[in-house]
């Protein structure tokens, strides 16, 4: 079997001392967390070790002794090996380095049992190697083959791999009986683990001394400390509001019938139960459970800030200079010209549209009931008219709750405002959607089959004769008006899917500012080690006869994976029938977007 | 590494050592996952070929999901090639796109013999075509009977004469398909053999106990589909049934015509005289028969009716002695298309056939045979599959395919 | 320790470097034949013959200026995101395997997999374009099912080496996994 070492950079050039780490169970391989220096006092050490034990939940122990022999301190190595029996342990490290000549010698101490006193050595010493030193490894550690044994040594970077996430994310505790985490899972669960062990400084003044990874900003997480108790109060007042403003939403009144499904349908309301569901997940005053929470929080925060600080950018630029009088002055004019082209399209289509022989009849009752409607719709905006520079004012105003609010005001608007343009559609699709059903059902008749209601499936009939004759009668004259009907249905349908494609452009804007993980995102480009999708190997000394020795790094997760990982989920409202579906729905006619559920109760 | 030139030498020199064996590639649309009587003739006769010890490979289409390299019983290996299908489970055929696929299977298996199976597979035409454009012996096995009057038959017809003319022997299934195949295609009869499809009788014991003696039991067993006349079973369901009250029917498949029973079931009301049993798996099939007084089957183009085909134990003989033709040079092969096929569409095959000539050298120039590597055999004299302590081990392939 | 050529299945010259770390850790490092000078001259003149030829007819400038920055960026994307310099593939014994692809740019995408996860290393055959070939994959075990497979990672997807090339890996491969 191969044993595997992983072994700290920030230890290479420690002095002599015991090994502190973990044996990770059933792979034969041992996490170096730390080496604690000489001189000590083993009852110590062996205290220290248990309450550090205790503090981080990690299964800790003193794996072996290390030994870099500065000048003047000989005799070291048997002294070391003594130690072996006051930590009992199955397998003794015995890992040794010396000054200068770049040697670095692995012995392990094996033992039959774990009582002690009968103990194996099975040590074999061999000469030392001397081998390159590879400079990025910061260090020029060698290991030495043995016989039966081989070892591999794996260098990791301490801080990185204890602040580093290993995606895929699990989530939970994992259950110990059907599959226990991987080994470098475990490994790094190990080095995440064992944060406790690291608190104790090089320059403290206490029994023991150890070298490990130890952090060299205590000002800024002084601050950091500070911020945290400080964001305490701020969230329970920020829960305070949001209660009272969650009670103001149930009152009763609002949740009528009426005004429950209008505000379903008004994309600023969905926006703002959104917001305010965004907002609880942030004010709760207990820290973030695990890492998918915190980063969703993260990602909630940064995403608030940027929204809010877009809608200020907005505002500042909508208040200066009367822009929104000019807005104004320009919206009714071109809901006016917007009114008189559509007159002008019925017009057109009253007549011989394109050259096409419409039924006549048909085409004039089609043609003045839509510009009756037009004229009721004219009517409506010149009433409107004085009050829409108050309403673009206030409603401008929504900006400053973030530039999603404005934007999903201005799809609100673009509804209210094309309301005809919705009516015309609904009108064209039913007739349209009666005739496809008619002559369909009408078609089966023709070919003698019939809709078997009770078995949803169709079966062959035989007809009287009449019942023939009058089916293929209303056959040919559906058949005769359908061009008609199909020509304002697809003039309709048309000017219908330019107002959803502008909404739906505007709704897509909104849901990506909501739901892009930017704080994700910024921590892979500035932080890439905290995002790992796994590790990657570098073969740091490569001659034949040396053991093997590796450097491990991080490999950073992809872009596109983190995007997709950390996306806030979000109430989308468009539909999600593929473009087929969506093809099909239009060819028979059926309403498409946004009123979709209440056609399907109608039906 | 063999390239093209010592690829013959090659090959007689294997057939110095190991008798008359030979590769051979089975060619067919249809194929398991497909049920029916065609892909289980295709298996039992690859099965006992591979046991007379010959390396059989199959090329069908791809089934769905189901596309690459698969490995069945005894290391058949099956090629199901992303082709587009059409209809019915075959093909769309523009008598060029599959060159490349087929080329490459062809040349990296050795192969010596294309044994094409099935008129309706246009995948089967294909390689028939492309096998004898690379000069290599063909065989083809018809297994179905058409008729000459419609439109669709004289067109297959026509396809059928033209690549028939080709090939070096052909196998019928039944005299009456002889004689129509003959017809059909117009060959020489000499060239066409029959053989006909055995059934195992020590699978389809008689038990008359299984009878109820009270009624008269008609089993129908087939797929549901147009091709087994299903619409004049529906037609005559009724008719029997008021004829004789004893009558009953049990129909055994699945298909899109099963509707129709349906139907005629419930406005005949005849739920308790018709049963229909759904889709039968291949050891109910005895069960279900021998209920039965009498086999009703319906087919429009049937050659040879059966359940189960024991097919390989004459395939040998054919085998041997179509090997020994000699393959036609490109302009002999042209003055008989055209000799053959009457003087429009022979001129048209025989146009089609130098531009699939020229296609293949196009194709030889952009990846010559020297390229491709040459398939570890499964089955045939030099066949892995037996040693299971080779480190060669390959599995059932998951294959990535792109096109 | 190259005395055979091999080529990839279209024909071209590639080179197999093997090194052997330790007796269980061994490299393989399929390179690839370098982007010929030949073929970026024919793309880019074509391109800017294409463009002289627009510009004759509309006397735009702008067709120019846009038709080198067309086969700058080209070539930077080519050589970024499709050329692949080498293939490495880096096995550890008892540890697992790395896979790892250099692009000609420098960019260097890299997987490793976990000895626990492998069930084994195989030659397969897949329909590739309008050819079938052999390649070589590491069998990823299923977490439930101790011998399903769950998923195939294909090994030196870009350079496609030829069987003779990928028996001699397969080998040297399956020396090391039998050994741990």
């Amino acid at each position: 079997m191969v044993l595997k070492i992983f072994f700290p950079q920030c230890c290479n050039r420690a002095d002599s001392g015991l090994l502190v780490g973990r044996w990770i169970a059933g792979h034969d391989s041992a996490v170096v967390l730390a080496v604690i220096h000489y001189p000590f006092i083993p009852g110590q050490v062996k205290q220290y070790v248990q309450q550090m034990q205790a503090q981080s939940g990690v299964e800790l122990s003193v794996l072996g002794s290390w030994s870099l022999p500065k000048d003047g301190q000989e005799g070291m190595e048997s002294f070391l090996r003594d130690l072996s029996t006051i930590f009992p342990q199955k397998c003794w490290l015995q890992i040794s380095r010396q000054m200068g000549k770049t040697g670095f010698t692995c012995n392990i101490l094996n033992r039959a049992q774990n009582g002690g006193a009968a103990q194996q050595e099975v040590t074999k010493k061999k000469d030392e190697e001397d081998v390159k030193s590879d400079g990025e490894a910061g260090g020029e550690e060698e290991d030495k083959e043995e016989e039966e044994e081989k070892v591999i040594f794996v260098h990791y970077e301490q801080r990185k791999v204890m602040l580093s996430q290993l995606h895929p994310i699990e989530n939970g505790v994992p259950d110990p009986k059907t599959d226990p985490p991987s080994e470098l899972r475990q490994m790094f669960q190990t080095v995440a683990h064992s944060q406790p062990l690291f608190f104790l400084d090089k320059y403290d003044d206490g029994p023991l001394k150890s070298t490990h990874w130890q952090s060299e900003g205590r000002e800024a997480s002084i601050i950091v400390e500070l911020l945290k108790q400080a964001s305490v109060p701020l969230c329970l007042l920020l829960s305070c509001l949001l209660s009272l403003w969650t009670w103001i939403c149930n009152i009763r009144i609002f949740s009528l019938h009426p005004l429950r499904f209008l505000s379903s349908k008004l994309s600023t309301c969905v926006q703002l139960s959104y917001r305010t569901q965004h907002m609880r997940t942030l004010s709760s005053p207990k820290p973030a459970a695990g890492h998918t929470q915190f980063m969703r929080k993260a990602n909630i925060l940064v995403s608030f800030l940027v929204d809010v600080a877009l809608g200020m950018l907005l505002i500042s630029w909508l208040y200066r200079d009367n822009h929104i009088t000019m807005l104004a002055n320009t919206l009714v004019p071109a809901a006016d010209h917007v009114a008189k082209e559509l007159e002008e399209l019925l017009q057109w289509l009253m007549g011989a549209p394109a050259g096409l022989k419409m039924n006549r009849a048909l085409d004039q009752v089609l043609g003045r009931f839509f510009l009756y409607h037009i004229h009721l719709w004219i009517s409506y905006i010149h009433l409107m008219s004085p009050f829409i520079e108050g309403i673009l004012w206030y409603g401008g105003l929504s900006a400053c709750l973030g530039l999603t609010f404005a934007l999903s005001l201005l799809s609100d608007m673009v509804a209210l405002l094309t309301f005809h343009i919705y009516c015309f559609y609904v009108y064209g699709a039913r007739l349209y959607c009666m005739k496809i059903y008619g002559l369909s059902s009408l078609w089966r008749l023709f070919r003698g089959k019939k809709w078997n209601v009770l078995r949803q499936r169709v079966d062959s009939c035989s007809y009287d004769l009449d019942k023939l004759f009058i089916g293929t009668l209303l056959f040919t004259i559906l058949l005769f008006l359908l061009p008609t009907t199909a020509l304002y249905y697809l003039v309709f349908t048309l000017l219908r899917l330019v107002v959803v494609l502008f909404q739906g452009v505007l709704h897509l804007s909104v849901d990506f500012i909501n739901s892009f993980p930017l704080f994700a995102v910024g921590l892979r480009i500035c932080r890439s080690y905290r995002l790992a999708e796994g590790v990657k190997f570098r073969v740091l000394c490569d001659e034949p006869g040396t053991a093997l020795h590796l450097l491990m790094e991080l490999n950073p997760l992809k872009c596109s994976t983190v995007v997709q990982t950390y996306r806030t989920p979000t109430y989308s409202c468009y539909p999600k029938d593929s473009w087929a579906a969506l093809v099909k729905k239009l060819f028979v006619g059926e309403l498409i977007y946004p009123w979709r559920h209440k056609t399907t109760k109608a039906d | 590494m063999h390239c093209s030139g010592s690829f013959s030498h090659l090959h007689t020199g294997s057939l110095e050592v190991c008798g008359r064996k030979h590769n051979i590639c089975m060619v067919s649309d249809f194929f398991y996952p497909n049920m029916g009587g065609v892909e289980s003739h295709i298996y039992q006769l690859s099965q006992c070929l591979i046991e007379k010890g010959h390396k059989v490979v199959i090329v069908t289409h791809a089934y769905g999901r189901r596309k690459g390299v698969r490995y069945l019983t005894n290391g058949l290996k099956v090629y199901y090639l992303p082709l587009q299908v059409m209809y019915n489970q075959s093909t769309a055929t523009t008598c060029f796109h599959s060159l490349p696929l087929l080329r490459c299977v062809f040349t990296r298996e050795r192969i010596t013999v294309v044994h094409a199976h099935s008129s309706f597979s246009a995948m089967a035409h294909d390689a028939l075509f492309h096998a004898k454009t690379m000069g290599l012996n063909t065989v083809f096995t018809d297994h179905s009977l058409f008729g000459f009057a419609d439109v669709s038959s004289v067109l297959t017809n026509k396809l059928l004469t033209v690549s028939l003319c080709d090939t070096n022997h052909i196998v019928c299934v039944s005299y009456t398909s002889k004689e129509n195949t003959v017809l059909r295609a117009a060959l020489n009869p000499e060239i066409v053999s029959v053989i006909p499809n055995a059934v195992d009788p020590t699978d389809f014991t008689p038990d008359p106990s299984q009878r109820q003696e009270d009624r008269i039991t008609i089993v129908v067993i087939s797929r549901l589909v147009y091709r087994k006349g299903i619409d004049l079973l529906g037609g005559i369901i009724p008719e029997l049934c008021l004829k004789h009250p004893d009558l009953h029917f049990l129909i055994g498949g699945e298909g899109p015509k099963r509707l129709v029973l349906e139907e005629v079931r419930e406005k005949y009301q005849l739920h308790d005289r018709v049963r229909l049993l759904g889709a039968l798996e291949h050891k109910d099939v005895r069960g279900v028969l021998v209920q039965g007084h009498i086999f009703l089957n319906t087919s429009l183009t049937e050659a040879f009716c059966m359940a189960i085909v024991e097919g390989a134990s004459c395939g040998l003989q054919v085998y041997d002695r179509v090997a020994g033709e000699e393959v036609l040079p490109l302009d002999r092969r042209l003055r008989r298309l055209r000799a053959h096929c009457g003087p429009v569409a022979g001129s048209i095959f025989a146009f089609v056939a130098v531009l699939d000539f020229l296609f293949l050298l196009l194709l030889q120039w952009l990846v010559p045979d020297q390229v491709m590597d040459v398939a570890v055999d499964a089955t045939g004299p030099h066949g892995l599959w037996r040693q299971e302590t080779s480190s060669k081990k390959e599995t059932h392939s998951k294959s990535a395919t792109s096109s | 320790m190259e005395d055979e050529a091999f080529t990839d299945i279209n024909g071209k010259a590639i080179s197999l470097d093997c090194q052997s770390h330790s007796s269980f850790c061994r490299e393989f490092t399929v390179s690839s034949s370098k982007v010929s000078i030949g073929k970026v001259m024919v793309y880019t003149c074509s391109v800017w013959l294409l463009s002289y030829a627009v510009f004759f007819f509309t006397e735009n400038t702008a067709v120019l200026s846009s038709a080198i920055v067309i086969t700058l960026v080209g070539m930077m994307l080519h050589i970024h995101f499709v050329k692949v310099d080498h293939e490495s593939l880096l096995v550890i014994g008892s540890l697992g395997i790395q896979v790892s692809s250099n692009y000609a740019s420098g960019r260097e995408t890299t997987t490793f997999i976990e000895m626990s996860k492998i069930k084994d290393i195989v030659i397969n055959e897949a329909i590739y374009m309008h050819q079938i070939i052999y390649y070589l994959c590491v069998l990823l075990k299923d977490p439930s099912e101790p011998n399903a497979v769950s998923s195939v990672v294909p090994l030196f997807q870009s350079s496609k080496p030829r069987l003779n090339c990928l028996v001699k890996v397969y080998k040297s491969c399956q020396e090391i996994l039998s050994k741990c």
